[in-house]
């Protein structure tokens, strides 16, 4: 008798081991993993110092009131790391759009996205205000 | 009795089971949300650090506009504009970037022009300001001033060739917010002691300007100025676009 209910309550740890285990292992599959969202939120911090960098010895403002849309996908693709796509539109402060062609290094489409808006006054006499929307996705 | 008894250890661990689960779960929520905060107070970070960027790029501009001629209410007009497209965007929640133009003197309007004739010119705007953000779950309250100064040094030293012919140096330094900087255009010139200033010829003047790349230049050159009052001058535009000049007595070596 005594031998029984010892084996009963060894069982009983043991598939509580398992119960709590595969909870565990649940809960890690199911629910999205928080690396995720920081890869994804991690990505918008990107776009936003790479227009930073560009901007912050007013080098983005003259080269968006030159429209010189290559020269600022050529330094973007410098600027930001292997693996991220973008696709920037430039506005001027009326909200019209200014670039006449598409500033990407790779199509976007059917990719997870985000998007960061950035504002820029050109480093001029005749100073020009700007508004920049990137989006941003991983290309892997 | 002793099923009872088993029944009870059940229940218990099945207890301890759903308190971890909840506990883990719980966990999870805090674990994510803490990430949002940080994601969101970097985001801001980077906004507020934009907003500052651009305020600059706007007191360079208006600067080089004030110093090349414009109206002197051109910051406030260019800081107004900025500011109302600042508080447009909604990104991150509310934003409001308020200024203030220096007033204290020798700052009027935020500007300070004194193109002295001791050898020392400068061009100055000053602006203070306060971004404020209201965002969704983090506020943000950020003071700061953006103080753009192109100062411009010169000195200059001749010694007569013979008779009115005169070789004249100017050594001219160019300072960016206190620091060397180079000149997008240096234009050198001198008084010929009949009320005309001249730009000094760099054939029949043999004049050279030598660029030591560190924001110092040496302009020389020989000019026909009777007497022994020799004055020269230094029009200079930096590579920012801001213009500045200054005036000075050579001194004979």
């Amino acid at each position: 008798m005594f031998d029984n209910r010892g084996q009963t309550r060894i069982i009983e740890a043991f598939l509580a081991i398992a119960v709590v285990f595969s909870a565990l292992i649940i809960s890690a599959v199911t629910f999205p993993s928080s690396p995720t969202l920081t890869k994804q939120k991690s990505l918008a911090s990107l776009g936003m110092q790479a227009l930073i960098e560009l901007d912050v010895n007013g080098t983005l403002g003259k080269l968006v009131a030159q429209e010189n849309w290559i020269a600022i996908k050529q330094s973007l693709d410098v600027v930001l790391p292997i693996g991220v796509s973008f696709n920037l539109t430039v506005y001027d402060e009326n909200l019209i759009q200014l670039n006449s062609q598409v500033i990407q290094n790779t199509n976007l489409l059917g990719r997870e996205t985000v998007s960061v808006q950035y504002f820029c006054a050109s480093q001029s006499q005749n100073i020009q205000f700007f508004t920049l929307r990137m989006q941003l996705a991983w290309t892997r | 009795m002793r099923e009872k008894q088993n029944s009870g250890q059940v229940l218990l661990i099945a207890a301890f089971i759903m308190a971890l689960l909840l506990l883990s779960a719980e966990l999870y929520i805090f674990d994510v949300g803490k990430i949002m905060y940080e994601v969101e107070l970097n985001s801001l970070t980077d906004f507020v650090l934009a907003v500052k960027i651009g305020s600059r790029h706007v007191v360079v501009g208006s600067l080089a506009n004030v110093s090349n001629g414009g109206s002197s209410s051109v910051l406030e007009w260019n800081l107004q504009n900025w500011s109302s497209l600042i508080g447009e965007q909604y990104q991150f929640g509310k934003s409001v970037l308020d200024y203030t133009l220096e007033e204290t003197s020798p700052y009027s309007s935020g500007i300070w022009i004194d193109w002295g004739t001791n050898g020392l010119g400068l061009s100055s705007a000053y602006a203070n300001f306060t971004c404020k953000l209201l965002g969704r779950e983090n506020n943000l309250n950020q003071s700061y001033f953006i103080n753009v100064t192109t100062m411009l040094l010169i000195e200059s030293a001749f010694s007569t060739i013979q008779e009115n012919d005169k070789q004249i140096n100017v050594t001219i330094n160019l300072l960016n917010d206190g620091n060397p900087a180079l000149a997008g255009q240096i234009t050198v010139y001198y008084n010929d002691q009949q009320g005309n200033w001249l730009i000094p010829n760099e054939t029949s003047n043999n004049y050279t300007i030598s660029d030591y790349g560190n924001g110092t230049y040496l302009a020389s050159f020989v000019a026909s100025i009777s007497g022994q009052n020799v004055e020269v001058s230094a029009q200079v535009i930096d590579q920012r676009e801001i213009y500045v000049q200054s005036n000075a007595t050579s001194t004979e070596i």
